[in-house]
């Protein structure tokens, strides 16, 4: 056989048995990767609204209705992402129907937070965001005027937290103020 | 070649210190700097890329007799993507948390010099067991680089080796936070070497 035939002829082979593995893994693993991508984002979102029972997406990925067993909305959670020193600072809030905040969870680093270790990464601790539980709209760093401890060394990191706090409950005060 | 035949076990210790594809080839250095800032980080891109690389191994081994010279490198790159494509999947599906960890460098296995270079220095030229050994080897030794490097920059930034705390409380509150950084990888990688080539000098 001549050898551009040859040529052909076995990457062909190796494209199709190739693809054909790919086809049964994928297969296999895909609703196994949708599950835990809808448990990583109702796990996270359980833990800033415990009110809730399930939850209602509103705006994709950036606006959660959380739903009691009757369906009656409980709260709303506002996910943010503000620039920080690194990279978006992924921040979930969970306000009540009053407004209230009743949780806040930072991002861990696995699920998208950059900053750096030992400064910025610290904005997941409970100390820090602890600060913000029942915050209003004018939350901000004592720097900029306002009655949260930045973390010391990450301002950045602090204030975009703080930033998005704020945005978020603007973005409730659109959504479910009477 | 074979002119005096090395026993097969060579093939399978010569990528761990001799020819260590990091310490002493110096390959494949990107993912191993990026995906080292933890012990356990580092243990999960090995395991990924040590999949890869065996298998790979393995099938270049046993078509390469079909494969013509001039089309070797597009028929290695798709065997290759189509284990590293499956091992996305799997961690996707299994090891969520370890997947977002090691983010883009699970893709970029594709590219790793390390396995494509092993496939084209050793697999396309020998026996497929003689070729799961050296894929073994060179596996361990990238593991062994990796989870080492990966443990010393725990260490040292963080005061815990796989999330254990090994430190006192003095040394955690002020740590030397550098070596997470990529500064302190290239440091202690720099180390690891000097040790790595006294080790094979010594032999």
């Amino acid at each position: 056989m001549n050898s551009k035939a040859w040529m052909t002829i076995s990457l062909l082979v190796t494209c199709l048995v190739a693809a054909f593995a790919l086809s049964e893994v994928y297969a296999v693993t895909k609703p196994k990767i949708e599950q835990q991508k809808i448990d990583a984002t109702n796990s996270a979102l359980g833990q800033v609204l415990a009110t809730a029972q399930s939850f209602k997406e509103v705006e994709k990925e950036s606006l959660w209705y959380g739903l009691d067993q009757s369906g009656a909305k409980t709260g709303i959670v506002v996910r943010s992402g503000l620039r920080g020193y690194g990279g978006p600072v992924p921040v979930l809030v969970g306000l009540d129907l009053a407004g209230r905040i009743v949780g806040i969870k930072v991002a861990s680093p696995a699920e998208g937070l950059k900053e750096t270790p030992g400064l910025g990464l610290k904005a997941m601790d409970e100390r820090f965001w602890k600060q913000f539980l029942g915050a209003d709209s004018t939350v901000a760093l004592k720097k900029d005027g306002g009655t949260v401890d930045a973390i010391s060394g990450a301002t950045i990191t602090s204030r975009a937290v703080a930033r998005g706090v704020a945005q978020a409950i603007r973005k409730y005060s659109e959504h479910l103020k009477p | 070649m074979t002119a005096q035949r090395p026993s097969r076990l060579r093939y399978l210790t010569n990528g761990i210190i001799k020819e260590n594809p990091v310490l002493i080839l110096m390959i494949g250095l990107c993912p191993v700097l990026a995906t080292s800032t933890s012990a356990r980080d580092a243990l999960g891109m090995s395991a990924a890329a040590s999949f890869v690389l065996i298998f790979s191994n393995v099938v270049v081994s046993l078509v390469r007799k079909f494969v013509q010279p001039s089309i070797r490198i597009p028929i290695f790159i798709i065997i290759i993507s189509t284990f590293v494509t499956i091992i996305d999947y799997v961690l996707q599906a299994y090891q969520p948390a370890l997947y977002r960890m090691l983010g883009v460098f699970v893709p970029l296995i594709v590219v790793n010099c390390i396995i494509l270079g092993r496939a084209e220095a050793f697999a396309y030229g020998h026996g497929v067991f003689d070729s799961f050994l050296d894929g073994l080897g060179n596996a361990l030794g990238f593991t062994l680089a990796l989870v080492i490097l990966g443990s010393l920059r725990e260490f040292f930034a963080v005061g815990t080796i796989f999330g254990k705390t090994l430190t006192p409380a003095w040394y955690r509150s002020a740590p030397m936070l550098f070596t997470i950084f990529p500064p302190g990888a290239f440091f202690i990688i720099g180390i690891l070497k000097a040790l790595a080539v006294r080790l094979k000098l010594g032999k």
